[in-house]
This record gives structure tokens, sequence and C-alpha cells, in this order.
């Protein structure tokens, strides 16, 4: 099968692979960007940012190398501090499909509940901010996301070794942080 | 999640991507200028870049990539569409070279530090010697960069062509290639896709996207020797 032997290139320039992909991972998409963003109209806006984004990097991903959605996580992500990096003018000239616009009332509701289902995981990743940058990608793509060690490795473009580490790193200094514990659901 | 929005997007998503598709399937059959690129501000490892363009021939039939070996035991790699990266890679094993190559669309570029460089690469050249008025001085720093242990290993010549006989065991081949998805002519001139290929040592990270601004510049539009 084609999409197998070239990984993700299809997705690019065929729109019925592209649908496929699509179908596979909107959810993943928009819930992880609920965790991290409470208005419905940026996730809108940030989902077709990742899905743009993965268009763009499509040639990038390797089968052999990891799955599809943590790679998509670290797409995502990158998409994410982007974003934050660039101020509100700036993103609107430069987004090229603006995903506020195709909202309505309904989506709007389905995208609040979702972002309202996503209130835990919110709270436990603000409560990793005083985690050092490198520590909190890595626990925040474990323990909130549900990535294994080995696909939060892959995302960050990291080794699964400095990952282990790090995670290990990562989960003593969480332990002083009251009430993160609860809040991850322990360590896995 | 079933809702307008996901139909939505999708149709908006997949009008981007039909958009793409056309713009891969238009032939150009111009040489167009290039540039010679550049990383980082002020000093240049230039081995760490060599750019090149190539008429892009992106016919239904034709194939992706050729290689072909020299009788100086050189092996040439023609790329006609960036696609297939892992096939290229693998041809590649059967002469002999362990390569990793990554392709990109242009406009972005793998963060550095995927993997260790060669000590022998790092060559401290301004742009301002590469660019003197005095002859002299051009000259020497463009030897410098010709003569790196990388350069020597991948040239940026009737393609990208390769010497086995300056790669050193446990060295490997790097290659980042980004493509223009605007098409590019005499008319309209630009960078249609650029390259840069170095050897490394040790393990080699996966690719970090991230923006690469000066792309799009075509510098002074002179095609690099031998391209």
């Amino acid at each position: 099968m084609k999409l197998r032997q070239t990984g993700l290139a299809d997705i690019a320039c065929d729109p019925a692979a592209f649908e496929a992909f699509y179908e596979r991972h909107f959810d993943d998409v928009t819930k992880f960007l609920a965790r991290r963003v409470i208005d419905p109209h940026s996730v809108a806006d940030l989902t077709a940012e990742v899905f743009l984004a993965a268009l763009d990097s499509a040639h990038t991903y390797r089968p052999g190398r990891g799955s599809e959605v943590a790679w998509l996580y670290g797409v995502a992500r990158n998409t994410l501090l982007a974003e934050r990096r660039r101020s509100v003018r700036e993103q609107r000239a430069n987004r090229k499909i603006a995903g506020r616009r195709l909202l309505d009332g309904d989506d709007i509701a389905r995208l609040e509940e979702r972002i309202d289902a996503e209130a835990s995981a919110r709270l436990a990743i603000d409560r990793m901010a005083e985690l050092p940058d490198k520590e909190r990608a890595l626990l925040e793509l474990v323990a909130i996301d549900g990535l294994s060690t080995a696909e939060a490795a892959q995302a960050l473009g990291i080794r699964q070794g400095t990952a282990r580490v790090r995670l290990h790193r990562a989960r003593r200094s969480i332990q002083q942080v009251p009430g993160i514990m609860p809040a991850i659901g322990g360590t896995k | 999640m079933n809702s307008g929005f996901k139909d939505k997007l999708l149709m908006e998503l997949k009008a981007e991507v039909a958009e793409r598709a056309a713009r891969r399937r238009s032939p150009v059959l111009r040489w167009s200028p290039g540039r010679r690129f550049l990383a980082g501000a002020g000093v240049v490892g230039v081995a760490a870049a060599a750019a090149l363009t190539v008429p892009l021939v992106t016919g239904q039939e034709s194939p992706a990539y050729a290689l072909t070996k020299g009788a100086d035991g050189s092996i040439n790699l023609k790329i006609r569409e960036l696609r297939d990266a892992d096939q290229v890679e693998k041809d590649l094993a059967r002469f002999g070279i362990s390569a990793d190559i990554t392709y990109l669309p242009l406009g972005k570029r793998c963060a550095s530090g995927r993997a260790k460089p060669l000590a022998g690469d790092d060559v401290k050249i301004t742009p301002e010697q590469l660019g003197s008025k005095d002859p002299a001085v051009k000259k020497k720093a463009h030897d410098l960069l010709d003569n790196t242990p990388s350069a020597k290993a991948i040239r940026p010549r009737d393609g990208i062509t390769i010497y086995p006989k300056h790669i050193k065991p446990g060295q490997r081949v790097l290659i980042e290639a980004a493509e223009n998805p605007e098409q590019v002519s005499v008319q309209r001139p630009g960078v249609a896709w650029s390259f840069s290929g170095r050897l490394v040592e040790g393990p080699i990270a996966p690719c970090q996207v991230e923006d690469e601004p000066y792309a799009y510049e075509i510098g002074d539009a002179t095609p690099p020797a031998g391209s």
C-alpha cells in the first residue's frame, strides 16, 4: 500500500488520503487543544492551523519511528508555541483558514462542552507551570495527553533515554506541588 | 464530535490539498536563479549548506529521482520531485552510502543540532568575505568552503553528487531538501528548491521543523558552479 511506504506524504497531495487522516485525528487534535485553550474560537482557529501545519510537515513523518498521533501532537505543540509567540494582529494576517469563521452556534456549544470536559487537565497543566520547560513538556504529553514515554520522546524529537530521565525528574519535583497528583491521576 | 464545523473545515482543507496537488503537477522546465544558502548569522560554516536549483520536471510518469554511478566511483542523485525520501535512502544504501534524507516545503528547515558535525567543517568565513570585491579574498573564502570534508563528499554538481571515497567509516550523509510550492520561471524568478547536504557522525535526531525566514531570497540570482 502506497500510504504505508511513504508515511504521510500522500495527505498533502491526495484529498482522499487527507480526509482519512483528518477523520482519524480530528477528535485527538481538538481535545489536545481544549486541554490548553479555553476559548472555542481559538480552538477552531488552532485546529485549522494544526492540520495545515501537518500538511507542511507530512514529509517528515516516518512510520518506522512512531505513531501518527505522537507525531501529530508534536506538530500541534509546535503550532501552539508559535501561536503564543505571535501577536494577535500577526495571527490574523497569516491565517490561511480562519477556523472561527466556520463556527455556528451549535458548534460553539459543542466546543465549549469539550473544553469544559478538559477542565481538570487544564488545571493540572497550570500546576505544572513551575517545572522547567523541558520536563513539563514531557509530563504533559505522558500524564495529560496519554502518550507513552517513547511516543512523547518522538513528539518532542528527543531520545527515549533522555525522555525517561526527564520524566523521572519531573515526577519527583511535581510530587511537591500541592494537589497535583490527584489531578494527573498518580504516576503511570 | 460530528458538527458543521468539522465538515466545513474538512472541505476547506481538502481544497487546500487539491490546490497543492495541482501546483505539484505543473511542470517548470526552465532553469531558475538560485543562490548559495548560508546558515546562521555573521560567521558561517558552509559545509553546512550548498544550494542549487534544478529544472523541475514533474510529469506524471517520470520517476521522482534517478541515481547513477559515475566512472570515478561517485554517485549522482537527480531529484525531480520531492517524494519517497525513504526509498532514496534505501537505494543509496545499496551503493554503500548511509544517508538520512528529509523533504520540506521551502520556507521550513530542520532545527539545528540534529547530529554532530565534523570538526573539519567548521570554517570561519563571513558573508562579506564570500561576496568580497577583492578577487583574492573571495577566492580564498570559496576555496576554504569547497575543501571541507562535507563539501568534498557532497557536491551540488549535476544534481547532487556524492563521493564515497571522501566518506570515512562511521560518517553519514545528512540531506535536507526544501521545495517551493509556487511555480518559478524566468518571468517569475524565485528559488525552486534548495538543498543542504553534510556529513555527520553518530546518531541523527528527527527533524524538528522550523521557519527558514530567508528561504525565498534569491541572492545574486547566479546558479552555483556546476549546477
